[in-house]
């Protein structure tokens, strides 16, 4: 029996008059790999963002291990943060710290480790994404790749039991979509569990133990890469693949 | 619509805030129309004995009734009319406090309380006679002009003034004499006597009309000028103390002082000789080097005011700029009615409105402190402005990857946001910090020492008028040109942070 992680129940998102999550109920469970994908305008970020609340869903429930995020007060929900590591689309990595400052900020400052045995896990976190070098170096001084490797691993830092990321290579250049690739096939090798929204059709088909395949606000369809991309069964999955794949 | 809204909340906002002193001054006033009922009539002596000082209000840039001298370094206040305050707080037994403020200035302290007599000069009249009473006279003196000495020939008296122009210093008998008998001449008033004697001499004025005893003082220390009388109708009944209306106990008190005085004859004999001595002692060591603990002495008050405020606003900038950019509408209401009011009147205006008005309230507002809040509250709205500015420069997607790392609010603003906000706004911040020091000068009005009061101090004391402004503005300078090095300085280590 697997162990539940994230469960979200008849999650709906408006803004204003858009309606952009109609109506998901879904689960993630504690190791699974899962691949969102569909077509831009889907709503696979906002629902991404709902998961840990940055998005603020307009009904419906999300629970992480059992806790309803929803209407938590702000302290517990920082709580819960903690154990759900992001990474965007855009880095995000604060400009005025260094490499390592970026990584070890929130440990020492969220959760009260001190300084050098958050150096001392920052920087085999940084050896790990190959990037032990960089760790003097402020942001604006490395390659967008890098930066996304840097963000990984400031995510990692917090310890947390779930990854979710946002179309992590969607702001790269070609050349440097590989290596945050190989991060993060590393990190799903090693057990982590995470959500990941990607255009990377490869990536998705290898790496992950589950796609969803998103469109018009509802999750259409879900299955193991294998049963996805050889059978869709949905009209609009089978569509969206022949255009992608063409 | 939305802009009818907004001004309707400001009125709400300001209404109070208006409301406040004049319902103290209107306090005060029926407080002090009791007085002259027969019960409160020996409150007021009884009053000053208690606090055991009498504090004098006086415009000490008039030789010889009073004006600045220094010794040992320190500002001492000299001449007759200080003589006499001296001898009546000795008769009072009460220990004597000088305030020494612009001359069109000492009705309002009187009238708030900030100074419990005016004894600077004033001449009885019967408009001043509504809102002050007056004690017996001690002196009376003619209108005298004085003139560049190069106009001996041209200017004889009052008719060869016409179509050119007369100074008097705000507020004085001498400007309404130039308007009631001089109707040809074009009349001109300034603060400060010091001021109007520097127009003379750069021709800015044909001629000045003041007291004969000021005249010829300054006709004496100047080989430029020269005095002369005017010959114009006295409709003063001299030279008298003035107290607040009701204070009857206190004005007989005075009487007496004033009786004693005149039957020794004080002033002509002793005082006034005593307070020419001053004046000469002054001309031997006349030069300006001489005064440069004055100048060290405003140098240190304008760099108090400028570090306090600075300190101040930039915690009341802050906080504005959080309320202004906060959720809650009514925070965002009270922080837009706040910075629109402040940014929208004059400083000068707010100095004085917060010494005198809120002053009215809380007796013993002091100068300094009534200063350091006025610039303050006005800096916080600049500075909040800017910091606003600040932190919405900085993408929304620092305070999206601070949440997701589990940072509270005030975690991502003081670690993520504000620092890479201050980095932004450096150059404008350090804008704001100039200018306030700069117009700290402003609070000169109000008395407080700083550099700008001093320099009028030096003016007056050596007669000499463009020198010191000259000085005083290299200091300025010196002072603006070192903070924006080590603005500079910072904004320099700050490199990363952008």
């Amino acid at each position: 029996m697997p162990t539940k992680m994230i469960e979200i129940k008849n999650l709906q998102k408006k803004f204003k008059n858009i309606i952009v999550l109609k109506d998901i109920s879904e689960q993630v469970n504690k190791g699974q790999v899962i691949c969102i994908i569909g077509p831009s305008g889907a709503g696979k970020s906002t629902f991404l963002r709902c998961l840990n609340a940055l998005e603020q869903p307009s009904s419906g429930q999300v629970l992480f291990e059992g806790q309803e995020l929803i209407g938590l007060d702000d302290k517990k929900l920082d709580q819960l943060r903690e154990k759900m590591g992001m990474v965007f689309q855009g880095f995000n990595l604060f400009p005025n710290m260094t490499v390592l400052k970026n990584i070890t900020i929130a440990p020492i400052k969220v959760k009260k480790v001190d300084e050098s045995t958050a150096e001392k896990t920052a920087m085999s976190l940084l050896t790990k994404v190959g990037l032990a070098d960089k760790a003097n170096q402020y942001p604006d001084q490395l390659s967008g790749g890098q930066r996304q490797r840097v963000a990984i691993a400031r995510a990692l830092a917090m310890n947390p039991e779930v990854m979710l990321f946002d179309e992590p290579t969607s702001a790269l250049d070609p050349e440097m979509v590989d290596e945050v690739l190989k991060v993060m096939r590393d990190l799903a090798n090693s057990g982590m569990t995470m959500v990941v929204v990607t255009h990377e059709m490869g990536f998705a088909r290898e790496v992950a133990d589950q796609i969803w395949f998103m469109a018009d606000g509802y999750i259409q369809e879900t299955g193991t890469p294998e049963e996805f991309f050889n059978h869709p069964t949905t009209p609009r999955a089978q569509d969206f693949l022949k255009k992608i794949l063409k | 619509m939305k802009g009818f809204k907004h001004l309707l909340m400001l009125i709400i906002i300001a209404l109070p805030i208006l409301c406040a002193p004049t319902s103290a001054l209107a306090a005060e006033n029926s407080s002090s129309a009791t007085n002259t009922s027969q019960v409160a009539n020996n409150d007021s002596l009884q009053k000053i004995k208690q606090k055991g000082t009498l504090v004098v209000g006086l415009s000490a840039d008039y030789p010889p009734y009073e004006f600045t001298t220094k010794q040992n370094g320190k500002t001492k206040y000299v001449g007759f009319e200080v003589s006499l305050a001296r001898q009546f707080a000795k008769d009072l037994g009460v220990k004597l406090v000088i305030k020494n403020m612009d001359f069109d200035s000492l009705l309002v302290a009187l009238e708030t309380g900030k100074i419990d007599v005016i004894i600077s000069g004033m001449n009885v009249t019967n408009e001043r006679k509504k809102s002050v009473d007056f004690s017996n006279t001690y002196y009376s003196g003619d209108s005298y002009f004085l003139i560049n000495k190069s106009d001996k020939d041209k200017l004889v008296n009052a008719k060869s003034f016409n179509g050119k122009t007369v100074g008097a210093q705000n507020g004085t008998l001498q400007s309404s004499l130039i308007a009631k008998e001089m109707p040809q001449a074009t009349g001109k008033g300034l603060a400060k006597l010091s001021s109007l004697v520097i127009g003379l001499q750069s021709h800015k004025y044909d001629g000045i009309l003041m007291d004969a005893a000021t005249a010829k003082a300054y006709a004496a220390n100047n080989s430029n000028l020269y005095a002369f009388n005017s010959k114009l109708p006295n409709t003063a009944g001299g030279i008298a103390m003035a107290f607040p209306k009701g204070d009857t106990s206190l004005v007989n008190a005075a009487n007496q002082t004033i009786k004693k005085v005149n039957s020794e004859n004080l002033i002509n004999k002793k005082w006034i000789p005593q307070a020419s001595q001053y004046m000469k002692s002054y001309k031997k060591q006349n030069t300006i080097l001489s005064y440069w603990r004055y100048f060290a002495k405003g140098i240190e008050y304008t760099l108090i005011i400028t570090i306090v405020s600075v300190f101040f606003g930039f915690i009341l900038g802050t906080l504005f700029a959080l309320m202004r950019l906060s959720k809650n509408k009514l925070l965002h209401s009270i922080a837009v009615c706040y910075i629109e009011f402040l940014r929208g009147t004059p400083m000068m205006v707010q100095i004085m409105f917060v010494y005198f008005g809120i002053g009215a309230i809380i007796q013993s507002l002091p100068a300094l402190l009534a200063g350091i809040i006025a610039v303050s509250l006005n800096s916080g709205a600049y500075v909040a402005e800017i910091i606003r500015s600040g932190i919405q420069s900085i993408p929304l997607g620092q305070t999206e990857a601070a949440r997701s790392l589990g940072m509270s609010k005030s975690e991502t603003f003081h670690y993520v946001i504000m620092p890479q906000a201050l980095k932004n706004i450096w150059p404008a911040l350090g804008n704001e910090l100039i200018t306030l020091l700069k117009d700290s000068s402003l609070v000169s009005v109000i008395g407080v020492t700083e550099l700008m009061y001093q320099t009028q101090l030096v003016q007056s004391a050596t007669y000499k008028g463009v020198l010191p402004l000259f000085i005083t503005m290299i200091i300025y300078f010196i002072l603006t040109f070192t903070l924006s090095r080590i603005l500079l300085y910072f904004e320099g280590r700050m490199k990363h942070a952008h």
